[in-house]
């Protein structure tokens, strides 16, 4: 090569370079190594403590009553524009079926409407132009513009090792859905990235705007891992990165229990031989987490889901059980996460199995809870601060407050 | 065209290339016929449905999104058979599969969770384009023309040819990856031999 070529290609190359780089930082805002320059902090917790003299509310009800579906599974719940209440999620005729659907049904005037089927793999095939196997675990984004950003997985190949994550935007509360698109987030052919349990909202960095979440995400390939999917969406736009909690094969589908904006503490489900829920906190807004421990709550290699309450513990769904999924408890904790108190039996069926447990707490004080019963319902547990109180061990004892 | 439109084409162009080579054989001589006969059948061949999808979905689905230096490392691969002419010294093929094997190393073991770093996030930073930049600034003083070839992901990662925005995946991919790890062991253990034989 001529040497007025080398340096000719060589200002190429450092022009080429200095547009990537512009691109990459220009695009996302921030330009480096932390995170929250790019999408923000955890949103601040507002949760009003009950009121005195609060009634307990203990409410249960199936969401699918008349569905009549072999196979139901993986349902999360969302607080809509105006307050109505949505759940998703997927079923069909057995679990890695390519006839499975995303469904969607909304709580009107205390009623469920019947499900709404908002996600086909036909869709997705025709959008991404590429076959997929199935579709599974859907989660839902309310935007403060009242669109709809739903996440879900699709098998290309394989079993859930195989999964990629795909979005789309709803503008008609779920009636219409935009082009399907695939989010590229892991190296190795973009294998194995889903996403199970609650997004938390960032407060996005005040100069950039946008908005921002944070999704729960997990890798099973070669390890079983727990991420952090990090989302912003700026004038329709999405960006989108990933992070990592902990590396290894121990540890997956966390949930995360924001505290304030830089501290949060994270519950995981266990595929170790302990059989423990595994706990992990973060002091830097989910930069750095520490490595995760177990506790004293067993663990049947099932998912689970926490939320903090407004005298600071924290209350958690988990499978009671070390070998199987049939009985479903809450249990409460008053040292973040550290070590916990089991406060309610919810489920104990030998023949039926209740798993994968969805937990949010709406606008209007209440904690839901969805899950699914017996792998053919999605039942929804509706409670209340004053029934947690009303609970044997319930009540938050004088020396710990 | 749409964007996607744009990604499907690019991502045609690697396993186009491939079944190419592959179809156009060892043999010393290559007829015209073989040539446009061998470039055409591999179109087919991407063309031919399996199942309701064709092939090169299927091949899409698996893998959406070959690296700009597979492409490109596939394409003077396939210049140099048609054409019968040097693009590429062992020398510049060397670096080239050693440069694939170093960034393999680095991205996949940690990439799928032997350790709590992930490598891939610096994809979605300035670090590894300006260090991608560094290698090939080097290689190309040095008169290395795979440095030539490390422009590529800078130029298809800002026209957005990949539907991936992960700057990892605009210089490696697991095939080109894979194979060049095959390839750097094999030239190492050729060295060892070598010298072992003196």
């Amino acid at each position: 090569m001529p040497l007025w070529i080398r340096w000719l290609m060589m200002a190429v190359m450092v022009l080429l370079a200095g547009a990537v780089v512009w691109k990459e930082c220009g695009e996302r805002g921030g330009h480096g190594f932390i995170r929250a320059e790019v999408f923000g902090g955890f949103e601040e917790p507002k949760i009003t403590p009950p009121r005195k003299g609060e009634a307990p509310v203990f409410q249960e009800e199936i969401i699918n009553k008349n569905q009549n579906l072999p196979f139901v599974h993986v349902c999360s719940i969302v607080e809509l524009a105006g307050g109505d209440l949505g759940a998703l999620w997927y079923g069909g005729p057995y679990e890695y079926c390519h006839e499975n659907r995303i469904y969607f049904s909304t709580l009107k005037d205390g009623a469920w409407t019947a499900p709404l089927v908002i996600m086909t793999p036909e869709k997705v095939e025709r959008d991404l132009g590429r076959p997929i196997r199935c579709l599974g675990n859907p989660l839902l984004i309310q935007s403060s513009d009242g669109s709809l950003r739903l996440l879900f997985v699709t098998i290309a190949m394989g079993r859930w090792s195989g999964a990629q994550i795909n979005t789309c935007l709803s503008k008609d509360r779920g009636r219409n859905w935009s082009r399907v698109e695939r989010l590229t987030l892991s190296p190795l052919c973009n294998f194995s990235e889903l996403v199970r349990n609650r997004p938390i909202p960032l407060t996005p960095p005040s100069a950039r705007g946008g908005e921002g979440w944070c999704v729960p995400l997990y890798q099973e390939l070669i390890g079983k891992f727990p991420e952090l999917l990090w989302l912003k969406q700026v004038d329709g736009r999405l960006i989108a990165e990933k992070s990592r909690m902990a590396g290894g094969c121990a540890t997956l589908q966390p949930s995360l229990i924001p505290i304030n904006k830089e501290s949060a503490v994270a519950l995981l489900r266990d595929w170790t031989q302990a059989k423990r829920v595994f706990m992990s906190r973060t002091k830097d807004g989910g930069q750095t987490w520490s490595r995760p421990v177990p506790t004293n709550l067993p663990n049947p290699d099932a998912g689970i889901s926490g939320l903090l309450l407004s005298d600071g513990r924290l209350i958690l769904a988990f499978n009671d059980s070390i070998i199987l999924r049939e009985k479903l408890s809450l249990a409460l904790s008053d040292d973040l996460g550290a070590s916990w108190k089991n406060l309610f039996l919810l489920e104990h069926d030998a023949d039926a199995v209740s798993s994968y447990p969805f937990m949010k707490r709406t606008s209007d004080g209440l904690i839901r809870m969805v899950y699914t019963h017996e792998g053919d319902d999605i039942k929804m547990l509706t409670i209340n601060e004053s029934w947690i109180a009303a609970q044997p061990g319930g009540k938050l004892e004088p020396s710990v407050r | 065209m749409s964007l996607q439109t744009l990604h499907h084409l690019y991502a045609a162009l690697a396993p186009w290339s491939a079944l190419s080579l592959l179809l156009l054989g060892r043999g010393p001589y290559l007829s015209r016929v073989r040539i446009v006969g061998s470039l055409f059948l591999a179109l087919f061949v991407l063309r031919i449905p399996i199942a309701g999808w064709t092939c090169f979905q299927w091949v899409m689905s698996l893998e959406p999104n070959p690296s700009f230096t597979l492409t490109a490392l596939l394409a003077v691969a396939l210049l140099q058979r048609v054409g019968r002419v040097q693009l590429f010294s062992p020398e510049d093929w060397k670096a080239a599969w050693f440069f694939g094997a170093l960034a393999s190393l680095i991205l996949y073991p940690m990439g799928l969770g032997l350790t709590s770093m992930d490598p891939y996030v610096l994809g979605w930073r300035f670090v590894l384009p300006v260090a991608v930049a560094v290698v090939a600034i080097v290689l190309i003083l040095r008169g290395n023309r795979f440095g030539l070839i490390l422009l590529l992901p800078f130029i298809g990662f800002l026209l957005r040819l990949q539907e991936s925005q992960n700057f990892w995946d605009a210089v490696i991919d697991p095939f080109y990856g894979g194979g060049a790890i095959l390839i750097a062991l094999g030239i190492c253990w050729q060295g060892i031999r070598r010298r072992k034989s003196l």
